[in-house]
């Protein structure tokens, strides 16, 4: 069983852990946070400079953009989409995907097959294709771009959770507990799930990076969002048309993306070295 | 077709080599190309039905808005649209093998036309992308094994991390903002500088060039490739330094470097001969596995730096509901996806005698 509190002692697991909490509640608070509203025009201010740089207003931290609007303001409330897809897809495609998990590596025949047919063939193509596939056919929005991130990404958990499911299905404690005369519901919960928290955990922490950067490709070709709503794919697409007036929205949003991608990969690196057994066994030997 | 052609030669070419199991090889690639041709159907149709059955209606889409009802079920009849998903599948399949994708919507013009002219862009774009990102990864695994337990190492790990958490089409963007605006050093828009020209002769503009004897019309094109060519090798190298250095170390536990050493070998010749025999090929394997996130990849990367693609051209389409092209699109993303990981089964079953045997248990 996994030993929670090394996990917590790890640096990996607790400055990814801290920089996604920062991020989490910078977008619960964008509403106190934002010193202007995102989408406020400004037109006698366009284009303006970080605060700091020549010609910079100190009511502009980041500057502003084509339209006068306020880069930081959008930034954060950019954060706040992020974060909004980040959370919700990746609850999805977790459940999603832990169910077939669960279903397909302990039921087995044709259930299994059918379940990595599915896998196998959503991954025999261009993930970013399908999303943009689906959101062509749903239309704009946050709502459409998690549907598109969880009908693609379910995946990802499935085949790993299922390998390990099945794993876990031939050891002596699962044989003991059906001996016993459990359903498999309750030998599902009771012996298998706990046993691929760890894994589960993990994925989740990469999906959350993954979602973000999907949502950032999706809002940067085509618009996921309705006009009013700031993300960090937006923020980027304008800012490259105005890229030689002010570099600062786009390094602003590169910025922010990497910083979570970096804060998830992290986390669940963290917390594979932590409890892979392989992994904590190749330590001691080394120790 | 020009895939199935190469799939075909390397088949036999693998074939030939067998001694025994050669039958059994040939047996398991001959499914394995079964297994794709079942897959590309079932992501024609899929793909077919999302955009058929979900809320936006292509019909409407095509007309101007002030069409009336009549105009409109006129239309659906004409494309065939009042019929089932599956019959009108069956049409576009049916079709879609005589090689007509059907017309472009936006363009009105035949979509394997515009496929034919676009596509060479895109896998001139991946090729270069591949070769560089496999050097990078590399030079960079090879660096951290020769430093083993050194600052080199735990130097060239941290980059390697921080390179990780960077999507290709991020490394796009910081390229442009680095390289393009900041330094000046290269463009960063379209294929070539509009002052050149490339005669169109097999649709391949670095090949082109160099057929019709252009040397600066070819550095001018490797310029404006340059940067979108970085950024998706950057997307790729971290993780096939990750895998070659792992694939090194596991090959230097084994006993062959062991009884190497013992036969007087030097360092150098071990890496050469056994050590870096035994980590390529776990690598190769990596560019299969990513072959639908490098293709993919290209989607973006061609939008950012406006090359005139095939992933570019899918934007284009999904920004315009042009769904013939989508369809025709999307088809051949799979049909890469697909060449490329059998090309990467044929090239493992060749440089790895272990594979071959381990297919007969």
């Amino acid at each position: 069983m996994t030993d929670w509190t090394e996990v917590l002692r790890d640096w990996r697991v607790g400055l990814g852990g801290l920089l996604l909490l920062v991020l989490m509640g910078v977008a619960l608070a964008a509403p106190w946070l934002a010193p202007h509203d995102p989408n406020a025009q400004d037109l006698l201010w366009v284009l303006l400079p970080p605060s700091w740089a020549p010609g910079g207003d100190p009511a502009y931290l980041l500057g502003t953009d084509t339209l006068g609007r306020d880069v930081l303001s959008r930034l954060i409330w950019a954060t706040r989409s992020a974060a909004y897809v980040a959370v919700l897809s990746t609850i999805g495609a977790a459940v999603l995907g832990i169910t077939l998990a669960l279903i397909a590596g302990y039921a087995g025949g044709v259930l299994d097959w059918i379940i990595m047919r599915a896998v196998e063939l959503l991954l025999s193509f261009p993930a970013v294709v399908f999303a943009l596939v689906l959101i062509a056919a749903l239309g704009p929005g946050l709502e459409n771009v998690i549907i598109a991130v969880i009908a693609v990404d379910w995946t990802r958990f499935a085949r790993v959770l299922r390998s390990e499911v099945r794993q876990i299905k031939g050891r002596d404690y699962v044989a003991a507990a059906r001996l016993m005369g459990a359903t498999p519901l309750q030998v599902v919960l009771q012996d298998v799930l706990p046993n691929i928290m760890p894994s589960i955990l993990m994925l989740v922490s990469l999906e959350m990076g993954g979602a973000v950067v999907a949502e950032t490709i999706i809002s940067f070709v085509s618009a996921s969002a309705e006009a009013d709503v700031p993300t960090w794919g937006v923020i980027i697409a304008d800012g490259l048309s105005d890229i030689y007036a002010t570099p600062a929205p786009v390094i602003a949003a590169v910025s922010s993306i990497v910083v979570f991608v970096l804060a998830t990969i992290l986390f669940s690196d963290g917390l594979r070295r932590r409890t892979d057994p392989r992994q904590i066994e190749r330590r001691g030997a080394a120790a | 077709m020009a895939e199935l052609g190469l799939i075909g030669g390397a088949k036999g070419r693998a074939g030939g080599l067998r001694r025994n199991g050669g039958a059994r090889t040939l047996k398991r690639l001959a499914r394995r190309f079964a297994t794709s041709i079942v897959t590309l159907l079932a992501i024609t149709l899929l793909v077919f039905v999302v955009l058929r059955t979900l809320p936006a209606d292509p019909v409407a889409m095509l007309m101007p808005g002030n069409a009336t009802e009549a105009d409109m079920e006129r239309v659906r009849a004409l494309l065939g649209l009042d019929r089932s998903v599956l019959a009108q599948y069956a049409i576009w399949l049916g079709d879609a093998l005589k090689g007509d994708f059907g017309r472009s919507i936006q363009h009105n013009t035949p979509v394997r036309v515009l496929i034919a002219d676009a596509l060479p862009v895109t896998l001139q774009i991946v090729t270069l992308s591949v070769g560089l990102g496999i050097f990078l990864g590399f030079s960079g695994g090879l660096l951290a094994f020769t430093w083993r337990g050194t600052p080199v190492e735990a130097g060239i790990e941290m980059g390697n991390g921080l390179a990780m958490a960077v999507p290709d089409f991020l490394w796009g963007i910081i390229l442009i903002l680095a390289v393009g605006v900041g330094l000046q050093w290269l463009p960063f828009i379209g294929l070539q500088s509009p002052s050149v020209t490339v005669p169109d002769i097999t649709g391949f503009v670095l090949i082109d060039a160099l057929l019709a004897g252009d040397p600066s019309a070819f550095l001018d094109v490797l310029r404006h490739l340059a940067l979108p060519v970085f950024a998706i090798a950057m997307g790729l190298a971290p993780t096939v330094m990750r895998v070659f250095r792992s694939g090194l170390m596991e090959a230097y536990t084994e006993d062959y470097i062991a009884s190497a050493r013992l036969r007087g070998q030097s360092e150098r010749q071990v890496l050469l001969r056994h050590g870096l025999k035994n980590a390529v090929i776990p690598t190769i394997t990596l560019i299969g596995v990513q072959a639908s996130m490098l293709f993919g990849g290209t989607l973006l990367i061609e939008t950012i730096f406006g090359l005139p693609g095939i992933g570019a051209m899918m934007v284009t389409a999904i920004g315009g509901h042009d769904l013939p092209a989508i369809q025709a699109l999307t088809f051949c993303y799979a049909v890469l996806v697909l060449a490329t990981t059998i090309a990467v089964d044929v090239i493992c079953l060749a440089l790895d005698p272990r594979l071959r045997i381990k297919d007969q248990s």
